[in-house]
């Protein structure tokens, strides 16, 4: 018996109907979305310490949980300098800030300017992590199917499917592009002044590239039917059982309620 | 027995000896393993005179690419030493090797940048710090050489495929480095392009320079080139002249790394002529055999 | 039953120039049509406009007809074309979805876009990743195949849509040796068990030589020479048209040229 009649008797191989293991990352694509984003708006909506500090904490649980950890630690640090900044803004330029830390010729930095910028770092120190620890527990092959599913049309799916693929195919690009230009000479590793001159040589041909890859990328699309009108048959179909139902919904409310409360204002 | 090239156009001499000349470039037990662990090159040692023309072969994954890009420092060993003139490359910078190794990349795309076909040729010398009037001559040269002369003011992407190539490869030309590496030069081209690109090899050589390609044009790589480096799986399979590496006796070796020697070796070998890599060679085998018969 | 072009001209959309001069070709089921010509002289045109995607998808203007099995090609709908006729570019990393994390989806991609049943799509992906030899590929990941086996995956992946032609725009161009042989060899097994009709544009005229039933050389948009394979290569205007005769063509020529005898033991070494 040809291999091909065994597969096809047998059905869709394992490779393709395997579901996610793991503690986090076996729960449903969409309820991970769901409760990322209750714990994104309550991080901004509701003021106070308490809640970032819990909405980070259980965060950085889920991922150790899940085994994660690490990558959440790469973003933190990456997305420090940005955050960085937000609190020294806060921190020396408080508006209506009237009680400095001390003075240091025309700066001076205001305890005001110091908690208010704190509890904004910690706020988006929650953010970021939210939707990191989606990233780091969730396929984009499952994200996909599990959107399809709930009815995301063909090309909506194709586009985030290619949003993401987009980032690493341009890094991997830039980075040969940033190659090339170095060996015509393009200092990458002297005098920063220097180096600014490279953004044309580097940029360009990172957008050019990207969108002349548009044109061949739309032509394949088509050339393998993309555009058939009809269901797309389904091939992955993720896992949604009654946890991952009970979970989105009870996220879902929460994220209603806390929008609501805040509205009206009865979130002090 | 010396390689016996196809006849090629004839070129003007060389107006001054190289300056600077052309280095030495030795690769001493260098190994090379990408951050993600693949080893690409493993305990490579290689010499190259000043002014040979060599020619990298071997299959997609052998460490053709890893290893010239040792040459202008854009990978640095992870073990081992390259050394230009027996001195160490490892602290200097790229852009300051790219003042002795121009290096041609295959996808044109991935440099491309300036609006016009000039500006394109000129930020290379530029960046070494060409101005005025030794810019122009240079940029007018490089097109020259490659055949765009007609093209100096058009946008790069408004020429097709092949002939950005001849772009990037002119903008590399434009920059005189004494160590010239071309990365893929003929892949896309058409019969013309593939002529525009052995002269240039031609001329540089003929200039004393160093040129190192890497290539899976068999024909190419026998008929201009007086060496031939086969790797496989990240080090030196086969090492010599072509008549020596397109050979019989060394066809086993090519093979186990999925090449395959050129027409007029095969057919030189089954009629029992020696080694024959190149047209030319094989014809004047066969004269010479026909004539010994009479 | 063939695609056929009838005093085909085509401009590019804002072009000067026309890129296609009355062209008349065809391609015939179960056979092979390679097309060669200098750089610029019209050969990716004619893989658009053949493959129905000039003018639809880039604009321009056509005149003359492309009918594939007697249909217009501008009357169909762009799946219905795909279904009829698989188009293949240079840059094989360019046509995969790249949504998908196993070759097998990938195959599958076509197939499910047409809402096919699943047990359909698994025979269909199957099958093309049998008849192009890929099926050992089916679990990798399409985003780190060599240069090669993507243009194999991309082959498969048009293939699953049961086209009775297939358009290729120089396939082997970014590929090693082994590549270049490996997809050479599906498309003349492709023409062979599945009937399909091929039409191949090609630098490699040796690539030509082993697979190709008939030749076209095109030069400034209009077919200077055709016929079988064999003759067209042999053809001494071939170099004025920009291309490159093949190994054997030029060796042979050489010898005569030389004035030595061409005897049947040389013929025998070049095979």
């Amino acid at each position: 018996m040809s291999q091909a009649s065994v597969a096809a008797g047998r059905g869709l191989p394992e490779y393709v109907t395997r579901r996610p293991g793991g503690f986090y990352r076996s729960v449903n694509p969409s309820t991970k979305l769901a409760i990322a984003a209750l714990e994104v708006v309550a991080a901004f909506a509701v003021p106070g310490w308490p809640v970032p500090i819990a909405i980070l904490a259980v965060v950085v649980a889920t991922a150790v949980a899940a085994r994660r950890l690490r990558g959440l630690v790469v973003v933190a640090l990456a997305a420090s300098p940005i955050i960085g900044s937000i609190l020294l803004v806060n921190l020396f330029l408080l508006p209506g800030a009237s009680d400095p830390i001390v003075r240091l010729g025309p700066l001076a930095p205001t305890w005001s300017g110091l908690w208010f910028g704190l509890q904004t770092v910690l706020r988006l120190f929650a953010f970021s992590a939210a939707i990191t620890l989606v990233y780091l527990t969730t396929a984009i092959d499952d994200l996909l199917a599990d959107l399809a599913r709930r009815g995301l049309g063909r090309r909506a799916v194709f586009v985030v499917g290619a949003a993401v693929q987009m980032v690493p195919r341009t890094v991997e690009r830039a980075a040969e592009i940033v190659d090339a230009q170095r060996a015509r000479g393009l200092d990458t590793e002297g005098r920063f002044w220097r180096r600014a001159r490279g953004v044309l040589p580097l940029a360009a041909p990172v957008v050019f590239g990207a969108l002349t890859e548009v044109e061949e990328r739309t032509m394949a699309l088509e050339a393998r039917a993309f555009s058939a009108p009809g269901r797309q048959t389904r091939l992955r179909v993720p896992v949604d059982g009654a946890m991952d139902r009970a979970l989105r919904w009870a996220a879902i409310v929460a994220l209603v309620a806390v929008v609501g409360l805040r509205i009206v204002g009865k979130l002090g | 027995m010396t390689a016996k090239h196809s006849a090629e156009p004839k070129l003007p001499a060389p107006a001054a000896p190289l300056d600077p000349p052309a280095p030495s470039i030795q690769f001493e037990a260098v190994s090379f393993a990408y951050p993600d662990g693949t080893q690409a090159l493993v305990d490579v040692s290689l010499r190259i005179a000043p002014g040979e023309s060599v020619a990298i072969v071997g299959q997609n994954g052998s460490g053709k690419s890893t290893l010239v890009r040792h040459l202008n420092g854009l990978l640095r060993p992870t073990s081992g030493r390259v050394l230009l003139d027996g001195l160490d490359v490892r602290g200097v910078h790229v852009a300051r090797l790219a003042e002795r190794v121009g290096l041609a990349f295959q996808n044109p795309d991935r440099q491309l940048f300036a609006g016009r076909v000039s500006a394109e040729i000129a930020f290379g010398p530029r960046n070494l710090g060409v101005r005025g009037a030794a810019l122009d001559e240079r940029v007018s040269r490089a097109l020259d050489a490659v055949g765009l002369s007609a093209e100096a003011a058009s946008n790069p992407y408004d020429l097709g495929y092949s002939r950005r190539k001849l772009l990037a490869l002119a903008s590399v030309l434009a920059m005189r480095t004494p160590v010239l590496v071309l990365d893929e030069p003929t892949t896309g081209q058409d019969a013309r392009g593939v002529a525009r690109v052995r002269a240039v090899v031609a001329a540089a050589v003929g200039e004393g320079r160093t040129v190192v390609a890497i290539s899976h044009d068999m024909r190419f790589v026998a008929e201009c080139f007086r060496r031939v480096v086969v790797m496989g799986a990240g080090r030196v399979v086969l090492d010599g002249a072509p008549e020596v590496v397109f050979a019989e006796d060394a066809w086993p070796a090519l093979r186990a790394t999925y090449l395959e020697p050129p027409l007029p070796a095969v057919a030189g070998a089954r009629l029992g002529l020696g080694a024959t890599p190149t047209q030319a060679v094989f014809v004047a085998a066969l004269r010479r055999a026909s004539t010994k018969s009479r | 039953m063939a695609i056929e072009l009838s005093a085909v001209r085509y401009r590019y959309a804002g072009a000067s120039k026309t890129a296609l001069g009355s062209v008349d070709l065809s391609v015939e089921p179960g056979r092979v049509l390679g097309i060669v010509g200098a750089n610029e002289s019209g050969k990716s045109t004619l893989c658009l406009v053949a493959g129905g995607l000039a003018p639809r998808a880039i604009g321009g203007r056509l005149e003359g007809s492309v009918r594939i099995d007697g249909a217009d090609t501008a009357a169909m709908r762009s799946h219905e074309l795909a279904q009829r006729c698989g188009l293949l570019f240079q840059n094989a990393a360019a046509q995969l979805s790249g949504t998908t994390g196993t070759v097998y989806e990938e195959v599958a991609f076509g197939p499910c876009n047409l809402g096919l049943a699943v047990a359909d799509v698994i025979e269909r992906v199957w099958w093309a990743l049998g008849t192009v030899g890929v099926e050992d590929l089916a679990p990798r990941d399409p985003a780190r195949l060599s240069g090669g086996q993507a243009q194999l995956v991309a082959l498969a992946s048009v293939l699953a849509l049961r086209p009775r032609y297939l358009i290729l725009d120089e396939p082997t161009s970014e590929l090693d040796p082994a590549g270049t042989a490996l997809v050479a060899d599906a498309l003349a097994r492709v023409a062979r068990e599945t009937g399909a009709g091929i039409l191949l544009v090609e630098h490699k005229t040796d690539v030509l030589a082993r697979i190709a039933d008939d030749v076209a050389v095109l030069a400034d948009g209009s077919v200077a020479l055709a016929g079988p394979a064999a003759e067209v290569l042999a053809d001494p205007r071939l170099a004025g048209f920009g291309v490159e005769p093949p190994a054997r063509v030029r060796l042979e020529r050489e010898v005569r040229a030389s004035g030595l005898e061409w005897s049947a033991a040389l013929a025998e070494a070049i095979e």
